[in-house]
């Protein structure tokens, strides 16, 4: 399984919710897999997405589903402690960890060397972390998530590396993505 | 009235009603009063760039957001000011306490305050700096023409403010 299977897989088992994802290949991914008014594009800001949710699922009482890459959790880890510090029911962290950073040429990440995001996140007592490693238990899991409300998730995803070729560049421009998320949600 | 209560009601009064926090010691009367503020969200956060994720995904959600923060944190977030603030003109109010200026004790605190205003220059951020209790009214000059027009908007709180 590739990040794009794992991202196929989790859009699978939304319907309605909010879904923040973060730059690079992951939104071109998502957005070939299943575009919606609903998905917000991060574009720039690396580290940022898994912040951007948290503000939302702070603000609204919709599920706020954020798609998160190692390399960028790594990069704004402190966000892991304000997410159990203010504790949205409505928040799903999912870390799609690759080991690398993919959309740059696939350079190792620290969790390539040992470091478990996982661990990290029931250290900061995430309580509910979950840990895939097989594209299959995707599935269960999203749905059982996704029937309660009783967050914060932190759902870590083992993938291989690589990429799907001609994934292609999001043709919307910065405001139509903001415009349209605004209005669906 | 003190001026952190000062400030503190002119905020509630342009309706902000979404805070995030960096500290400093200019800022622990405002932060106090926000904390305590229960018609608020607030939270203090790790980071200031971190911060401005925060505040971007409760605009998108309706909320009128802002960030105090010292001076010195405008360092740490200027990619998160261009590349998502500016580049999806999500506004945010920046409530700045402006270190490194006159009356500074600490010597550290000087060179981001020499390049606080070129720093917000550049990043195409408006700011007005507010000196006195008298010159409060600029926050509802900045929020009617800068925010409101979708653009960020700081203000610089010297030490003579707080005095």
């Amino acid at each position: 399984m590739r990040r794009f299977e794992a991202i196929q897989k989790i859009m699978e088992t939304v319907t309605d919710e909010i879904v923040v994802c973060n730059l690079g290949h992951p939104s071109r991914e998502l957005f070939v897999i299943k575009d919606r008014q609903k998905n917000f594009y991060m574009l720039g800001s690396m580290g940022l997405a898994s912040s951007i949710g948290l503000g939302l699922a702070m603000s609204v009482e919709k599920r706020v589903i954020v798609i998160e890459g190692d390399g960028s959790v790594l990069m704004n880890l402190g966000t892991l402690t304000t997410i159990r510090a203010n504790q949205p029911k409505n928040f799903i962290l999912i870390i799609v960890d690759n080991e690398a950073y993919g959309s740059t040429g696939f350079q190792i990440t620290f969790t390539s060397k040992g470091i478990n995001l996982d661990k990290i996140s029931k250290a900061c007592n995430i309580h509910k972390t979950i840990l895939i490693t097989k594209e299959a238990g995707i599935k269960d899991v999203m749905e059982k998530i996704l029937k309660s409300n009783d967050g914060p998730y932190c759902v870590v995803i083992k993938t291989e590396k690589g990429l799907p070729d001609n994934i292609p560049i999001i043709p919307y421009d910065s405001i139509t993505i903001k415009d349209r998320f605004m209005r669906s949600i | 009235m003190t001026p952190s209560e000062k400030l503190y009601a002119k905020l509630k009064e342009q309706r902000l009603n979404f805070f995030v926090s960096v500290p400093c010691q200019l800022l622990k009367e405002l932060i106090n009063l926000l904390e305590n503020d229960s018609e608020v969200i607030y939270t203090p956060v790790t980071r200031e760039e971190e911060g401005i994720g925060i505040l971007a995904g409760a605009f998108l959600a309706g909320k009128r957001p802002a960030i105090v923060m010292q001076n010195s944190g405008i360092g740490n977030c200027i990619n998160a000011i261009c590349s998502l603030l500016n580049y999806y003109r999500i506004p945010i109010v920046f409530i700045i306490s402006y270190r490194g200026t006159k009356g500074e004790a600490i010597d550290a605190q000087k060179p981001m305050g020499n390049a606080t205003k070129p720093l917000l220059q550049d990043a195409n951020v408006k700011f007005y700096e507010i000196s006195a209790l008298e010159e409060l009214d600029l926050i509802d000059k900045g929020i009617s023409e800068d925010y409101a027009q979708d653009k960020s908007v700081a203000f610089l709180f010297p030490f003579s403010f707080w005095k």
